[in-house]
């Protein structure tokens, strides 16, 4: 809202400059967006919070200024009009349908205006707040509604069928035009203000093109009234338009003011384009019901945390216009005028202490804060996992949650999980809620290799969510991705070491390790998709990313492989506590075989066969060193295999290992065909 | 061999010894393990009893000759290269070690709030993000039918019955007062959605970090306590703070706290928009309504809550000026931090 200084001045006396009446504002909850010197006077922006709609006029600022600085409010007398009676009114009614929807409608008739050119001083006023000169009657009104705060109308009241005035819902399909030249269709929703012919107005929002004054108007019907702030709202939202009277009775405006207002308007009228007042009618509550607030200074002591005195108290609430009674010891009993909407609780005096008294001046301490039991909660388990992947190297992104549902088909379970649609999408690419991250993660991976990454190694942690039974099932995940080639700095050389589902295995296997599950398994289930489960569990896959997929993606000749899985899966498997085994007492004897084996033969079975054989000697077998390419036939690998003999209660001898390991040579010549190289 | 005719050889070669190739090559051809000083001793054995000791000296003089030598001329080269010769690597190479990786800017600025309340004291807590309609905003004392209510414009779901996507992390409190009993000091960081038009400082998905305390006789001053103590560990000690009247439904009073800006200390630039100060959270009295929700006792207890945008706190202190960069994921810009 903008305002000024001079017209504030008009209501209460300031001594402060404009910069530091800005200050004092702002530190009083009032915040003074911007202020900038036209012309002689200074132009305040102001924003105003939505529970003091009192403060969306001069009088309201001027109110809490008087307050801020102990001055007196000066408000102008209100001058009492005397209604010279007329025949062509007899019988003229203001009538309302619902006093819920309006609980006062008030109506003046003055006749013989003449519509004419505002003069300088008021056209300047409203011009430096930003709003345009129109004639001396309309700018009167807003004159008015920005002095006091209530929106007020005036028809051309020979546009109006005679009889008078209903307030009423609009009926289905109900049109009319509107000031700004829009036509519009109405319904039940919508509170009109109507003669007995037709909508002349949308109530509280905007007045009818046919009734507007014009220079040719001679009879004018002021209106000054109170609309549901609930239906204003709706309507509103419903016609899509915002006006500065919608946003007022929006947020609620008083019987006081809006009558007040009505006088105002008629006083200017009267004097600058003359008539005479021939019709004063009202529908509804003059008076607001009265309200009061007992308020204890030991509450206020309490909650603020600072000293305060019954007089500094009465002082600022007096002086904020409310009626301020002592109410037992240390206590008051505090009349609240109907435009302070916003107080109805002992806590809503407090604040207006603690606020006009200023916070900078509310001491400062710290509580004694009750710890509860240390216990390792989710959190905790999601920042080991990033932390173990970022010392692998990976880097963390986060990316919507929302998704076009067409980037998740290609990463859909056959299971096919019930997407959450968005009832209100901005656009299709928050339609859905994702159920996977892989989708956003390859998105991340197309971005930048476009930006000329070679190798990108990303990971994320979070929520999908998918239907369940009628719920929504949140479940927390992880997905990595990788792509590219990634240079491997060894001792005299560089290794070009391009991303694979093997890197992926192993980024997962660190991670189980670190989590403490040991119950894991990955099995190939072929189309370069591989599952996970953990103690026996589906948990998640491992994916190259087919490149029919990625083309979607934009990503070109670049293999991408990817992983998600459900760390809420793998948490309840997870399992820190550690049992200490002595190391071994006695040496072990190391023996590598290095054979020849098809491709098509897993290594875990070969493995799982050495071991079975060589009980109760060997210890262990393990993969040392694997190549493929020249001096090895095609569809084969060469393979070295290091196997570990080892007894718990003595040292072995060569002569006890040697028929074992001849075994283990034969049997992987025999059972895998292999060639012992 | 004649140890003399190799004496005169070693000095001559020795002026010659021009750079740290030439030493080198001296050195391998005396001192290597097949240089002509190990034939030298090679040779002992085979010679008269009698030679052998006479000899051994003099080998051992020309090897002590050699080595001055060589230590002199490599002072000489030493200072000029960072390559040792006895290790043969040149250390300005890449290093060899797995680079690590990054966590993402707002992980860590999350972490980091998270840790200075945690060492306070306070628990974290987290909560769901689709959230039910009562939660999110009655629950608040946030009427559904109020402009109160336009600062939190929010996604529904679509076929369910009042879910939503959580427009701010404050649905904890009402979950966390109704399944616990005081004293409570909890945070909450979180994702959080908003339908707003994405340009440089708006997105529709975001991320907070809320905290709330209620116990008996939690008062303002305590809030004002607190969160100095939070805005000084993140931004440093010498900022000033201030604390401005504000409205929102679910505290009474209310503030928003301001910083002085970091960028000019103060005295007005493009970052503050000239005033000095930089806005970084809201925060407020816990209302008496919002207690009443859950069934905690307002005359009993008191609490404070306060809340704020880590994508706000994280531009500020990194000094990013497009909040579209946290969820373009470069990895230019992620691994920075």
């Amino acid at each position: 809202m903008r305002l000024t200084y001079n017209w504030l001045k008009d209501f209460v006396e300031i001594k402060l400059e404009p910069e530091l009446l800005a200050d004092k504002l702002t530190m009083a909850g009032i915040e003074v967006k911007a202020l900038e010197e036209v012309g002689g006077d200074t132009v305040f922006e102001i924003e105003i919070t939505s529970n003091r709609p009192d403060l969306l006029s001069v009088i309201g600022i001027a109110r809490e200024i008087a307050a801020i600085t102990g001055k007196k409010l000066i408000l102008p007398k209100s001058q009492s009009h005397k209604v010279t009676k007329s025949q062509a009114h007899k019988g003229f009614s203001v009538s309302i349908e619902n006093k819920k929807d309006c609980p006062l409608y008030t109506a003046k008739i003055i006749e013989g205006v003449k519509v004419a050119p505002s003069p300088a001083w008021l056209k300047n006023r409203l011009e430096l707040i930003g709003c345009r000169s129109i004639n001396n009657i309309v700018d009167i009104t807003n004159y008015i509604l920005f002095t006091y705060g209530e929106p007020l109308h005036a028809f051309d009241l020979d546009r109006l069928s005679p009889g008078g005035i209903f307030v009423r819902r609009a009926r289905q399909g109900e049109r009319i035009v509107t000031i700004d030249a829009a036509e519009r269709s109405l319904d039940k929703d919508i509170l009109v203000i109507a003669d007995n012919q037709k909508t002349v107005a949308l109530a509280g929002i905007m007045g009818g093109k046919d009734s507007e004054v014009s220079p040719y108007t001679k009879n004018i019907l002021l209106e000054a009234a109170i609309f549901s702030p609930a239906l204003t709202r709706k309507a509103r939202q419903k016609l899509g338009m915002q006006t500065d009277s919608s946003y007022r009775f929006e947020r609620g405006m008083s019987p006081h003011t809006a009558q007040n207002a009505s006088i105002a308007a008629t006083d200017l009228i009267l004097q600058l384009a003359g008539g005479k007042l021939t019709l004063a009618k009202s529908a509804g509550a003059l008076k607001a019901k009265p309200k009061s607030v007992r308020v204890e200074l030991a509450s206020a002591r309490r909650i603020l945390g600072a000293s305060i005195t019954a007089k500094e108290t009465k002082k600022i609430l007096v002086n904020l216009g409310l009626n301020v009674k002592a109410s037992g010891k240390d206590a008051f009993r505090a009349g609240i005028p109907s435009f302070r909407s916003d107080i109805s609780y002992e806590i809503d005096i407090v604040e207006e202490i603690a606020r006009i008294r200023g916070y900078d001046s509310m001491p400062t301490t710290l509580p004694k804060i009750t710890p509860w039991p240390p216990s390792l909660e989710k959190r905790d388990l999601v920042g080991l996992v990033k932390q173990a992947l970022v010392s692998l190297g990976l880097n963390e992104v986060i990316t919507y949650s929302l998704i076009n549902r067409a980037l998740l088909e290609p990463f859909a379970d056959e299971k096919d999980p019930h997407l959450v649609e968005i009832q209100n999408p901005l656009s299709s690419e928050q339609e859905v809620l994702r159920a996977s991250l892989l989708p956003s993660l390859i998105k991340c991976v197309a971005h930048n290799h476009n930006q000329k990454q070679e190798y990108v190694n990303i990971f994320e942690v979070a929520n999908v969510f998918t239907e369940d039974k009628g719920q929504v099932k949140e479940e927390l995940h992880l997905a990595i991705a990788l792509s590219g080639i990634r240079p491997l700095f060894i001792e005299e050389t560089v290794i070009k070491d391009k991303a694979g589902l093997l890197h992926l295995k192993g980024i997962c296997e660190a991670l189980f390790g670190k989590l403490g599950i040991n119950k894991y398994e990955f099995q190939d289930s072929g189309n370069g998709r591989v599952n996970i489960s953990v103690a026996g569990e589906n948990t998640g896959l491992l994916i190259r990313v087919a490149s029919r997929i990625s083309e979607r993606f934009d990503i070109k000749n670049q293999d991408v492989v990817a992983a998600e899985l459900s760390l809420e899966k793998a948490f309840v498997q997870s399992n820190f506590s550690r049992k200490f085994s002595s190391l071994p007492r006695f040496p072990a004897i190391s023996r590598d075989i290095s054979f020849i084996l098809k491709d098509e033969i897993p290594i875990r079975e070969v493995l799982a066969a050495l071991e079975e054989k060589g009980k109760p000697l060997l210890a262990g077998a393990c993969v040392t060193d694997y190549y493929k390419g020249k001096q090895i036939p095609q569809g084969c690998r060469g393979i070295t295999v290091s196997c570990v003999y080892r007894l718990e209660e003595r040292t072995l001898t060569e002569e006890e290992v040697n028929p074992v390991h001849s075994a283990l040579r034969s049997l992987l010549e025999a059972h895998f065909q292999a060639k012992i190289r | 061999m004649d140890i003399n005719a190799i004496r005169q050889e070693v000095e001559l070669e020795a002026k010659g010894i021009n750079s740290p190739e030439s030493l080198e090559g001296f050195r391998n051809k005396y001192l290597s393990r097949k240089g002509i000083l190990a034939q030298l001793t090679g040779a002992i054995p085979g010679l008269p009893q009698q030679e052998r000791a006479g000899f051994g000296r003099e080998v051992n003089i020309l090897k002590s000759q050699i080595l001055s030598i060589i230590e002199e001329r490599q002072k000489v080269f030493g200072a000029r290269s960072g390559r040792s010769s006895s290790e043969g690597i040149d250390i300005g190479m890449p290093g060899i070690a797995q680079p690590l990786g990054h966590l993402h800017p707002i992980t860590q600025i999350t972490n980091e709030i998270s840790d200075i309340f945690i060492r306070m004291g306070f628990s974290v807590v987290e909560g769901p993000e689709v959230e039910t309609e009562y939660n999110n905003f009655t629950g608040l004392n946030i009427p559904l039918d109020h402009p109160s209510r336009d600062a939190f414009d929010t996604f529904y779901l679509k076929g369910y019955n009042k879910l939503l996507l959580r427009s701010h992390t404050s649905p904890v409190q009402v979950r966390a007062m109704k399944s616990r009993k005081p004293p409570l000091a909890i945070i909450v960081p979180g994702r959080v959605y908003r339908p707003d038009a994405v340009d440089a400082s708006h997105l529709f998905m975001f991320h907070q970090i809320e905290g709330f305390m209620v116990d008996e006789n939690i008062r303002f001053s305590d809030l004002k306590g607190i969160l100095e103590l939070f805005a000084k560990a993140v931004f440093g000690s010498e900022i000033k703070m201030r604390f401005r009247p504000h409205f929102f439904p679910f505290t009474e009073p209310s503030a928003e706290v301001d910083i002085s800006c970091i960028i000019c200390k103060g005295r007005g630039c493009s970052v503050c928009g000239r005033k000095g100060w930089l806005e970084i959270l809201g925060s407020g009295m816990i209302h008496p309504n919002v207690f009443k929700n859950v069934g905690y006792d307002s005359k009993k207890y008191t609490g404070f809550a306060f809340g704020m945008g880590i994508e706000r706190i994280a531009m500020l202190k990194y000094g990013i000026n497009d909040i579209r960069l946290f969820f373009e994921n470069d990895l230019r810009f992620l691994q920075q931090f």
